[in-house]
């Protein structure tokens, strides 16, 4: 019985966090929010030397092979740091369903390229069938799809489901970016009408179930990217309390402030667990995994919000400004919960799997 | 990660179930404490105790089974009982809290006197620690328990004394030192429940069960040598025992269970699809299965001993759980929420109702939620205690 991080895991975790708060600080953070293109050319080269663009890319490309726990940890740490990293996409799903197809002659090449940090891969899905031979359709919530390498799409539904990997060179593809509230992790709305190569498709057996797969293990890491965030407010929270003084005492000696903190503790702790949990089930394919990752999912993105909330009232009115770091963790979990399927409905997936019998 | 026992757990949990499976027909197939059926449980807590399946850790000298601390193989005797649906044995206070305080800090011949026939069942325990006038704030208690001679004298009030009624001794708080502060004024004492000047009333609980009592000391005399520890130890000597408590309630290891009865209130009320009442079940679920993970976290930290404060958010979050789990079970049911055991047309025998009760008082009782988010906060979290106004030094003579 060992519920929880390896030594090694542990290790990979401390050291991806000095990494990061040396390498990767706030005003770096801030300087990649407040640009044009929410871009950041040099920090994809750097996070693959950390191997964390390579962490589920399998060994033979440049990767390390590693399973969904490990990226779990990485994924908390990039939310811990608020790093300008589509993770979830970039590094999860994009490598998943690539390695889902052996025989496609883009795999290898795309692999490599992503352990190596020298492509960024933009996981759409949702577009209709293809028909005649044409990719054509619009999908809102590309992630970093205005800087993207490549675009890894997956189109139809059901059994008729198929995926396709899209150089960004191809004609046909037009982007637009949008406007969000977390400005760490951009996205674009992409309108596809490309005539598609041979080249371009992913032969990959039952790519519904592939896809489903890839987007739990996408769930997963945003579920951990926001525990990055509330347990990284909370700290901050704690430190300020700490440090404030009003009526001639410490603000974190008033009971009001540490119980806001111990509640927020109390609710943040047990996420870890159930993520912990359901990144192993992923990585063990047990039978619960999918309604783990919807759970973990819709429960840890709701704590999430509601820790970075209360965090930023600790910081009374200096936490509301936008000087103050703590607003980036609140729209951070903000992403985190929208995207891949909000709260509701991922417990409506969870419901169907769990009650079906 | 690794949820697997190892192969020399799989051959215990062969044990267990070898056990069962020869006693399935005398054994007690539910907890039922005390009242009827306590003569039973007493000759199935003696088995227990002989196989190891009860007091494993109780050294054989005082009449226990002198097991090896493993707490694996505590869950997977845990596992066992329950997936045979067996009775554990008795779960008294006098076996979870005052044995294991005993062990610590009692002398030889007390150790020999007590341990044995409180583990058989025999001699049953309450606790007196809480007054009315100390419940978050317990060092401030003061019921008095002044020498003379070789015995003491008992005059105060204590309340929330379970058992008292089937108890032939307790084991209590009493304030020994009028004079000193207050934390070092206490001292742990047994005494006979049947003591001349000692009387009980019980108090009914909002589920309208009387599971606690009050206790009222009037000049009760009490043995010198029936102090455990010394004079002014109390404190430390109670406090041991009330950790242990603590982790008892809000333990993980029924909800799961509780999930499961609730999915199945859902469907035989035709609810299950309603869409509002199944985000309500999700959400629970995600709690449940976190609470679930949680415990093999921290079982995991405890066979490496290694502290991790988030252990301390266990009784705060599981009685609230089991708590919300049964509010949903009653909205499940619509109007038949309202009906309570003994009415015609309540579902499982209106338990569903008695423990959403009794759950807010688990939620209040063994340290209210409160003071739990205080320790969070002070002991997990590094924050400040409330700054106290100088302390005055409580005494008897303010009555109780």
């Amino acid at each position: 019985m060992d519920f929880g991080l390896s030594q090694d895991q542990s290790m990979f975790q401390q050291s991806l966090r000095g990494y990061l708060a040396e390498r990767v600080p706030m005003q770096r953070v801030r300087s990649v929010m407040e640009s044009a293109s929410g871009h950041d050319g040099a920090l994809l080269g750097q996070l693959a030397e950390q191997g964390v663009t390579g962490i589920l890319v399998p060994a033979g490309f440049g990767g390390s092979g590693l399973g969904l726990l490990d990226a779990a940890i990485a994924a908390e740490e990039l939310g811990r740091a608020a790093t300008p990293f589509s993770f979830h996409s970039a590094a999860v799903m994009a490598p998943l369903l690539l390695a889902a197809a052996p025989d496609s002659a883009l795999r290898g090449e795309w692999l490599e390229r992503i352990a190596a940090g020298r492509a960024l891969v933009s996981v759409v899905t949702g577009l209709p069938a293809v028909e005649g031979g044409k990719l054509r359709g619009v999908q809102r919530f590309s992630p970093d799809g205005a800087v993207a390498d490549a675009y890894l799409v997956a189109a139809g539904s059901g059994a008729a489901t198929q995926l396709y990997l899209l150089p960004r060179s191809c004609s046909g593809i037009d982007v637009t970016p949008l406007s969000t509230v977390d400005a760490t992790r951009r996205v674009a709305e992409v309108k596809f009408d490309v005539a598609l190569d041979a080249s371009m498709k992913l032969d990959v057996a039952d790519a519904a179930s592939v896809l489903d797969r890839a987007l739990d293990a996408g769930r997963v890491a945003l579920a951990a990217d926001a525990l990055g965030a509330a347990e990284r407010s909370l700290e901050m929270a704690i430190q300020y309390a700490l440090t404030r003084e009003q009526f001639g005492r410490l603000i974190g000696s008033f009971q009001a402030v540490k119980h806001m903190c111990a509640e927020v503790f109390a609710e943040v702790e047990p996420v870890r667990s159930l993520l912990w949990y359901a990144a192993f089930a992923w990585d063990e394919k047990r039978d619960d995994a999918a309604a783990m990752a919807a759970l973990v999912k819709s429960h840890g993105t709701e704590v999430a919000t509601e820790a970075t909330t209360t965090c930023i009232q600790v910081y009374g009115g200096m936490g509301f400004t936008y000087e103050c770091d703590m607003q980036i963790w609140f729209k951070r979990a903000g992403y985190d919960r929208q995207m891949l399927g909000g709260p509701t409905a991922l417990r409506e997936r969870a419901a169907e799997l769990v009650l079906r019998t | 990660m690794d949820l697997n026992y190892g192969p020399e757990y799989q051959q215990f949990r062969q044990e267990v179930r070898a056990f069962l499976d020869a006693h399935k027909d005398t054994a007690p197939n539910v907890l039922v404490g005390f009242g009827e059926g306590a003569l039973s449980m007493r000759s199935w807590q003696k088995t227990l105790v002989e196989h190891g399946y009860a007091c494993r850790t109780v050294p054989r000298e005082y009449g226990g089974f002198g097991a090896r601390p493993d707490l694996l193989k505590n869950i997977i005797i845990d596992e066992e009982f329950r997936r045979a649906g067996i009775s554990r044995g008795m779960t008294n206070q006098g076996i979870s809290m005052f044995v294991p305080t005993l062990l610590q800090y009692g002398t030889e011949e007390q150790k020999r006197r007590y341990i044995g026939p409180t583990i058989r069942g025999e001699l049953i325990w309450c606790q007196g620690y809480s007054e009315p006038g100390a419940g978050s704030d317990l060092a401030s208690l003061r019921t008095s328990a002044i020498l003379d001679g070789d015995e003491f004298v008992l005059n105060g009030h204590k309340i929330w004394t379970s058992t008292a009624r089937e108890a032939q001794m307790m084991f209590a708080l009493v304030r020994t030192e009028p004079d000193a502060p207050k934390h070092k004024g206490i001292s742990y004492m047994v005494l006979d429940v049947k003591s001349p000047g000692l009387t009980i009333r019980p108090l009914v609980m909002m589920t309208g069960h009387a599971g606690f009592n009050e206790v009222f000391f009037d000049n009760v005399r009490v043995p010198r040598e029936n102090l455990i520890g010394q004079r002014g130890q109390g404190w430390e000597v109670g406090k041991a025992t009330l950790i242990h408590e603590r982790n008892m309630l809000g333990a993980a290891d029924h909800t799961e269970d509780t999930l499961g009865r609730l999915i199945e209130v859902m469907r035989d009320y035709g609810v299950i699809d309603d869409p509002v009442l199944r985000d309500r079940l999700m959400k629970l679920a995600a709690r449940v299965h976190a609470m679930r993970c949680h415990s093999l976290r921290m079982l995991t930290d405890r066979l490496k001993k290694r502290p991790d404060a988030a252990a301390l958010i266990t009784k705060l979050n599981g009685c609230q759980l089991n708590h919300d789990l049964c509010k949903l079970a009653i909205d499940a049911m619509q109007q038949d929420g309202i009906l309570r055991r003994g009415s015609q047309y309540v579902r499982d025998e209106g338990s569903w109702q008695n423990e959403y009760m009794f759950q807010l008082g688990l939620i209040i009782g063994g340290g209210t939620a409160q003071i739990q988010k205080n320790i969070i906060s002070e002991i997990g979290l590094g924050m400040p205690r409330e700054p106290r106004p100088a302390a005055a030094t409580p005494t008897a003579s303010r009555g109780a």
